[in-house]
């Protein structure tokens, strides 16, 4: 039975992590994002709760530090509308239409961190739920803005501005 | 008729196996016993079988811990670690400190566009800006509102282009603007009157000849040989009284600075406590 039988020389290559053949590391520097902020909106109180749940858990296990979570309170939009077709102003009914609300707010990502939760997380949206992501990005200054170009130009003439 | 799947399950199954995806709730392919929906007169919910409230519901069958556990596994391999060195707030801000937000909206709907995902808020805060003294002032007064004298933050919304990238550019483009312009002194910025002026300079200003008026009159009330402005001016006494003066322009008017200003002026014109 040579199943189970290691070669001599296998034990190189217990050494070496896997390299998955789907990742492709390309040379430009990520861009970081100081935070993240998931607003989520939907009607059910129960659903985003579950996804709450999802949210905070593949966060955690994808390194991803979480600030807070916090739910803002619901906004019920309210209208009246006549009852019957025609006539009958006295008798009229009412709709009312509930938002809630849950707000994530996630700390330092890099882009390729930012991408592959954003992508995860929108997928398994829910029906009838929606979402805003708020990205802050942070960045050096540019270097043509770290000195005035008027230092660097050559002596000029003052030559009539007005034609 | 067949009998449920549910009978045929073990209780240490794959349940990942049984919903992969997102579908919708199929009583013959969950094992739980739930029930859902409102109870008839003295009566339980309605149960699992033909109940269109648990199908009409979105359900997170596929989401288990185990499931994204399993899902979060596999994609770890695509995450890129956060710089371990600019692990506070504040390194970040000394290192990169431009901040840009931009939105993205996710809805259901007819078209997946949203016309607000194209502002663009640039912040930034001028003490990292390599600015002289005038330079700063001429960029404030040029910015107007946008800038915050707490936080020391200019803070710019660039919407007027279509697209993110435009306004973007266009935001960065600004700002070199600004910069460039505030280092920029032009001809008629001499004729800066003292209403234009951000604080309050004591040279020059009528509280100076006042004073310096006042104590050249003791003076010669008191024939003394004529001491020059400069010797005032560098006297104890006047130096003490344009402290208080500029402090209490520029802070305002509070206990210390009141106190200040009138202790100054009693050193000033030699009047001893008043009973």
């Amino acid at each position: 039975d040579l199943m189970g039988v290691r070669l001599a020389g296998s034990h190189v290559d217990t050494q070496e992590p896997k390299t998955n053949p789907l990742v492709s590391i390309s040379d430009e520097p990520e861009t970081l994002y100081k935070r993240l902020s998931l607003l989520v909106k939907g009607h059910d109180k129960a659903v985003l709760d579950s996804y709450e749940y999802f949210a905070v858990l593949a966060a955690k296990e994808l390194g991803i530090s979480v600030e807070k979570v916090h739910k803002p309170p619901k906004k019920i939009e309210r209208l009246t509308l006549l009852k019957s077709v025609h006539i009958y102003k006295k008798h009229r009914v009412q709709y009312e239409m509930r938002t809630h609300y849950m707000c994530l707010e996630l700390k330092y990502l890099t882009s390729s961190t930012a991408a592959v939760y954003l992508e995860y997380v929108q997928r398994n949206l829910p029906e009838g739920v929606a979402m805003e992501v708020k990205k802050t990005k942070i960045e050096k200054i540019p270097e043509h803005i770290q000195e005035p170009v008027w230092d660097t130009l050559p002596q000029v003439e003052e030559t009539e501005v007005k034609s | 008729h067949a009998p449920p799947r549910t009978e045929r399950m073990t209780v240490d199954q794959d349940w990942s196996s049984v919903y992969p995806t997102a579908a919708a709730f199929k009583p013959a392919s969950v094992p739980l016993p739930i029930r859902m929906g409102y109870p008839v007169k003295r009566g339980v919910p309605p149960p699992k079988e033909g109940n269109l409230e648990l199908i009409k519901i979105p359900n997170f069958l596929h989401l288990t811990p185990p499931a994204i556990k399993k899902h979060c596994a596999a994609l770890k391999d695509f995450c890129t670690e956060w710089p371990s060195a600019l692990d506070s707030d504040e390194k970040c801000e000394r290192h990169f400190p431009i901040e840009i937000e931009t939105v993205d909206y996710v809805s259901a709907g007819t078209s997946i566009r949203n016309p607000k995902a194209r502002v663009v808020t640039l912040r930034v805060k001028l003490s990292h800006l390599n600015l002289d003294d005038h330079a700063k002032k001429k960029l404030i007064k040029l910015v107007g509102e946008r800038y915050c004298k707490d936080t020391d933050m200019l803070t710019i919304t660039m919407d007027r282009c279509p697209l993110r990238r435009q306004n973007y550019d266009y935001g960065i483009h600004l700002l070199t603007v600004l910069y460039h312009e505030s280092w920029k002194t032009e001809m008629w910025e001499s004729e800066k009157t003292e209403e234009d002026m951000e604080e309050y300079i004591w040279e020059n200003s009528c509280s100076q000849k006042n004073a310096l008026d006042t104590l050249l009159r003791i003076k010669a009330s008191e024939n003394v040989s004529n001491v020059t402005k400069e010797e005032l001016l560098a006297s104890e006494v006047v130096k003490n009284y344009r402290n208080s003066v500029i402090a209490l322009k520029n802070e305002g008017e509070t206990e210390g600075n009141m106190s200040q200003y009138k202790e100054s002026v009693k050193k000033l014109l030699n009047i001893q406590a008043l009973p």
